[in-house]
């Protein structure tokens, strides 16, 4: 499928679905939203053909987008469903199994940990870390001032810290 | 206070680097077709392509066909006859100009209702002037002098 400007939704797809998946699943902590809101950003690129068109940064665009679809969401369900989020920020973890008990051990207890992080903590923390993104990036993407981009990053890598150091110590201490 | 980061064996560079070689959940396959799909229609719906509109056009053409085919000679002979009827009905349309009837005069009992009426609201206007016999009933103030001349006329 064809898409002004040379870009085609396959494209697309395939050059960014993974991270706004895994952005979204670590945003939502539902499987069932991250797919809605991932065919949501698709479905929406493909009825405006030129919503890229001047972009240069298409990932930091795409992740922009994805971030006020998932805030959209949450703000459209309300509390209504605060337990299932809580169970399912519980039980869903972003993070692919390992085979090792050890770091299949931690990858749970991380994933515990990131979901106990406030949504706009985990936000940033998710997009420095596994994005890969700058603090004046996060800030664009986020619709926030850079400051506000690292400070949040500091509360959230400190309460990560301080809930993974017992876990943390025991496997430094064992390697 | 100690900083957390400056706690010995948690060095913050290296606790921060071990969260990020944390590999993360691949998206399903299956996600990929299914959400590609929905986009096209999507887009789809948004903008008909010309093909698809010449496939509207097209398919109305041959239901069109369809339903005139068989008997064409009589859907013709059909509406060579409606051609006809239009045709008569327009030549023997009446286009005299029509003249207004002329009214027959009103008949004397409406006359004296008219002259009736006429009376009453004159009455109650204050302008119509009483016959003479009804003329010496109204009392009107006037001067002595005058009050005479009426008696003596």
């Amino acid at each position: 499928m064809k898409m002004p400007g040379g870009r085609k939704i396959e494209r697309l797809y395939d050059e960014h679905a993974q991270p706004l998946f895994a952005f979204l699943l670590n945003f939502t902590r539902d499987e069932a939203d991250t797919r809605d809101l991932l065919q949501e950003i698709f479905v929406k690129l493909a009825r405006t053909p030129g919503l890229l068109d001047g972009i240069r940064e298409e990932r930091a665009f795409l992740i922009r987008l994805a971030h006020n679809a998932a805030i959209d969401l949450m703000r459209r369900r309300g509390t209504r469903d605060k337990t299932k989020e809580n169970f399912a920020a519980e039980i869903l973890s972003p993070f692919a199994p390992a085979s090792d008990p050890d770091e299949q051990t931690f990858r749970e207890e991380l994933a515990v940990a990131l979901g106990e992080l406030p949504e706009e903590q985990r936000a940033v923390v998710h997009l420095k870390l596994w994005v890969g993104q700058t603090f004046e990036e996060i800030a664009a993407a986020l619709e926030i001032p850079p400051n506000t981009a690292a400070s949040r990053y500091r509360y959230g890598l400190d309460k990560l810290r301080g809930r993974l150091r017992p876990l943390y110590e025991e496997m430094k201490k064992a390697e | 206070m100690m900083n957390e980061e400056t706690k010995p064996g948690m060095n913050a560079d290296e606790f921060e680097k071990r969260l990020q070689r944390q590999p993360l959940r691949q998206a399903p396959c299956e996600w990929r077709s299914e959400i590609l799909a929905a986009a096209r229609d999507a887009q789809a719906s948004c903008h008909p392509s010309p093909a698809t509109r010449h496939g509207w056009l097209a398919t109305f053409n041959r239901q069109l066909s369809i339903l005139l085919w068989p008997h064409p000679k009589a859907w013709a002979g059909l509406a060579a006859v409606w051609v006809f009827v239009f045709a008569v009905n327009f030549s023997l349309r009446d286009t005299t100009p029509r003249l207004a009837e002329k009214s027959a005069p009103p008949s004397p009992e409406v006359m004296v209702e008219l002259k009736k009426q006429q009376r009453m609201f004159a009455e109650l206007v204050g302008s119509y002037e009483t016959p003479d016999a009804d003329r010496r009933k109204v009392f009107s103030p006037r001067p002595r002098s005058e009050r005479v001349e009426i008696v003596t006329v």
